[in-house]
């Protein structure tokens, strides 16, 4: 019953993210243009490249929502609202979402294009920026909850929001975040008007669907990751739990997406040596700071 | 007695042969080496069956980082990595027959000669063996554990460093021309 309540709110989430999406680039706020441009999706034909690694291509967009709905399955939306409250949730958020990866480069490879193979290896070299940037602010969040747990991460921020107590890993996860979903200024992968969509170039009706969809879950639950480890999960006044996870996670969701809008794409290496020479350092300092203050403070 | 967990214990198992053997079936360097990627991602379903959550989890975690990572630089070094002209990925055959036998008959030996101890018959929940495993971690086995990670560094950079081209210097006008 609760799985079949969260993977409805999960859906409903995913078309307001569409929804939200659309807002931030086009300036009008339309909710029934997903809709449309779904049904338009459907309806064209799917085609398959010539030479393409079939297995890849079919695969590719299928792995890339499920990597997306499995880490949403240990997120809470309420003390009980949640799939599965595994020991080792905060870790396995990270599991599930690596395989955003292996879809990305599985989309690249298989259709046998040119534009698609580098957007796919692009992300490889996207990865190896963020991935830090994912694991070690996690790490900190988890010294302080002293638990993997997500719930109990949620109930150790009660006195003070994650926000507050670890800013710099907060700022970092989400920069981190923004990477991991392919958002602009990172969307290196796609990049519009560079690769002609990139990975998601040879692919077109049905399957373009998918791949969509499973984006806009990626988005979502990494908002509602966000929510979970630095912004207090479900915990406010006056209004339901639930409506507080929800406020929460949207408003996530439509900063990360405006976010982009007023940058310019990021080169490559400009990514890899800022991860790596700025991003790294403060990652680590964050858990020197984070593990002080945990000694320190009762 | 054949239960439930004996069942997934089994099917996995199965999966990460199966997956193993198809590494070496195919032409191409991406296909073999996501194949391996999977067997890999069985092995930690294999954990999971076995009630060993966190290591399940990091191994399922890791190996996708890993292996997508080798998938490149299997495609940088092989000279078809496509496979679309069907280049015979063996060689050494008879050596590596010798050598597969011989460790499969020692892993085995492994497994049925050394003395185990007592086996659990509960396995401790979830958060306690997170908990162990970080003591025995930092403990212990901190010297296998750091030597293994300096080895698996030192080896990437070697990779790195050999995947670059030669620089040659030109004394005369003491820039740097990359020689392909």
């Amino acid at each position: 019953m609760t799985t079949a309540l969260l993977l409805l709110l999960l859906a409903v989430g995913a078309y307001l993210v569409a929804v939200i999406e659309d807002w931030t680039t086009s300036g009008r706020f339309r909710l029934a243009a997903p809709a449309f441009a779904a049904l338009a999706l459907l309806g064209r034909e799917s085609i398959v490249p010539r030479k393409s690694d079939r297995v890849f291509f079919e695969t590719a967009p299928v792995l890339l929502l499920i990597s997306a709905l499995l880490a949403a399955t240990v997120i809470p939306l309420t003390a009980n609202l949640i799939i599965t409250d595994l020991a080792t949730g905060a870790l396995f958020i990270n599991a599930a979402l690596v395989y955003v990866l292996v879809a990305l480069l599985m989309a690249g490879w298989g259709p046998n294009g040119a534009y698609a193979m580098i957007g796919g290896w692009r992300f490889l070299g996207q990865l190896i920026a963020y991935a830090m940037l994912i694991v070690m602010p996690i790490t900190a969040v988890v010294m302080r909850a002293e638990s993997l747990l997500t719930t109990q991460i949620v109930v150790s921020q009660a006195g003070l929001w994650n926000i507050v107590y670890q800013p710099l890993g907060f700022i970092l996860f989400f920069v981190a975040s923004m990477a991991l979903a392919f958002l602009p200024p990172f969307d290196l992968t796609t990049a519009k008007g560079e690769l002609a969509g990139g990975v998601e170039a040879e692919y077109s009706g049905a399957r373009l669907a998918v791949f969509r969809l499973g984006r806009l879950v990626l988005i979502i639950t990494l908002a509602a990751a966000i929510v979970v480890f630095y912004l207090g999960g479900w915990q406010g006044p006056w209004l339901p739990p639930w409506a507080w996870s929800a406020i929460k996670i949207l408003a996530v969701t439509t900063m990360m997406l405006l976010a982009g809008r007023y940058m310019p794409r990021i080169r490559e290496t400009d990514l890899l040596g800022w991860c790596w020479m700025l991003g790294i350092p403060l990652a680590l300092l964050n858990i020197l700071l984070v593990g002080l203050l945990v000694l320190v403070l009762p | 007695m054949i239960t439930a967990q004996a069942l997934y214990i089994g099917f996995f198992g199965l999966a990460a042969v199966w997956f193993g053997i198809v590494v070496f079936r195919t032409f191409s360097m991406v296909r073999s080496a996501l194949a391996l990627l999977f067997s890999q991602t069985a092995l930690g379903a294999m954990f999971l069956s076995m009630q060993a959550e966190f290591l399940g989890v990091l191994q399922i975690m890791m190996m996708a980082t890993e292996m997508s990572i080798m998938a490149i630089f299997m495609v940088m070094f092989m000279m078809d990595p496509g496979g679309l002209g069907k280049m015979d990925m063996t060689h050494q055959k008879r050596l590596s027959l010798v050598a597969g036998i011989v460790s499969f008959v020692a892993a085995v030996a492994v497994a049925v000669f050394v003395d185990w101890g007592p086996i659990a018959s509960v396995a401790p929940d979830a958060a306690q063996q997170t908990v162990d495993l970080g003591l025995e971690l930092l403990g212990r086995s901190m010297l296998i554990f750091e030597t293994a990670g300096i080895t698996i560094l030192t080896a990437m950079i070697a990779a790195t460093a050999v995947a670059i081209p030669p620089v040659k210097r030109n004394p005369s006008k003491g820039t740097a021309n990359h020689e392909h």
